[in-house]
């Protein structure tokens, strides 16, 4: 039987930021986009479970909605919410650029041979979308702490 | 059993993604029409699931954040490792989660909505 063909570095290749030679924000932006969604499937799952508690009463559900009442409670519902917009921005983003939107022109590729479609266009949404999820993240601990 | 291409997977993930973000948004927003902490009392939330159109809402944003979610998931798995066998066990693995979910998730929507509680 043929072996098996395997992605030799695994999750040690997957969370390196530098893995092409230097540190690069759409490498980030990739690992963050990873991150941030494993931590929302995470959450969504701890969600339908907690909300499930509806089912067994009131005093129940009291007590696993006091989980989320306290300071660390609130601390954890801020993240989770700057890792939902941050995957929201991200996300769309990563769409337009597969649709061809802010890619620039093709071109010959001459040294130092810097890809088109990493270009300042792509950087600066990458920028504001982690702007806009620490945004977000204050607003939500606003509203949580209010 | 019907295999569907990887690009048309791609189709259901993204599109699965933009209806999640819109439903999240008027699920927040649920949030947003009394006080934060008030909204979330066992009275408040029962009246929510027992608004036919919202216990809808909420069935579909269960199905599209779990396909979405699930299919990222397999994405991620794919991407870290390859192979026939190990491909499969992800891809099925995945699928079964999700079942799972949803029927968990729906079992919740379905007996508040109606008043089982």
């Amino acid at each position: 039987m043929e072996k098996e063909n395997k992605a030799k570095e695994g999750i040690k290749g997957w969370i390196n930021p530098a893995k092409y030679g230097k540190f690069g924000i759409e490498r980030f932006a990739w690992i963050l986009m990873r991150i941030t969604g494993l931590g929302l499937l995470a959450y969504f799952i701890g969600h339908i479970y907690e909300t499930s508690h509806i089912l067994d009463g009131k005093a129940v559900w009291d007590a696993s909605l006091e989980m989320t009442q306290t300071t660390e409670g609130h601390i954890f519902l801020a993240i989770v919410i700057g890792m939902c917009v941050y995957h929201t921005g991200n996300g769309i983003r990563l769409m337009l650029g597969q649709m061809g939107y802010g890619l620039g022109k093709p071109g010959r590729p001459d040294y130092p041979y810097k890809p088109k479609s990493l270009n300042m266009k792509g950087k600066a949404c990458i920028y504001a979308t982690i702007g806009v999820a620490a945004l977000a993240m204050w607003y939500g601990m606003a509203v949580m702490f209010g | 059993m019907m295999i569907l291409r990887e690009s048309i997977v791609m189709k259901i993930h993204y599109g699965t993604a933009l209806g999640a973000v819109f439903l999240t948004v008027i699920h927040i927003l649920m949030r947003m029409t009394q006080d934060f902490h008030e909204s979330l009392q066992y009275e408040n939330v029962i009246a929510n699931y027992q608004m036919i159109g919202y216990a809808i809402m909420l069935e579909l944003l269960l199905i599209l954040i779990s396909v979405h979610g699930f299919n990222g998931l397999r994405v991620i798995l794919l991407e870290m490792r390859q192979g026939p066998t190990y491909e499969k066990a992800v891809t099925y693995g995945c699928i079964a989660s999700m079942a799972i979910l949803i029927a968990y998730g729906s079992r919740t929507i379905i007996m508040t909505s109606m008043g089982m509680v």
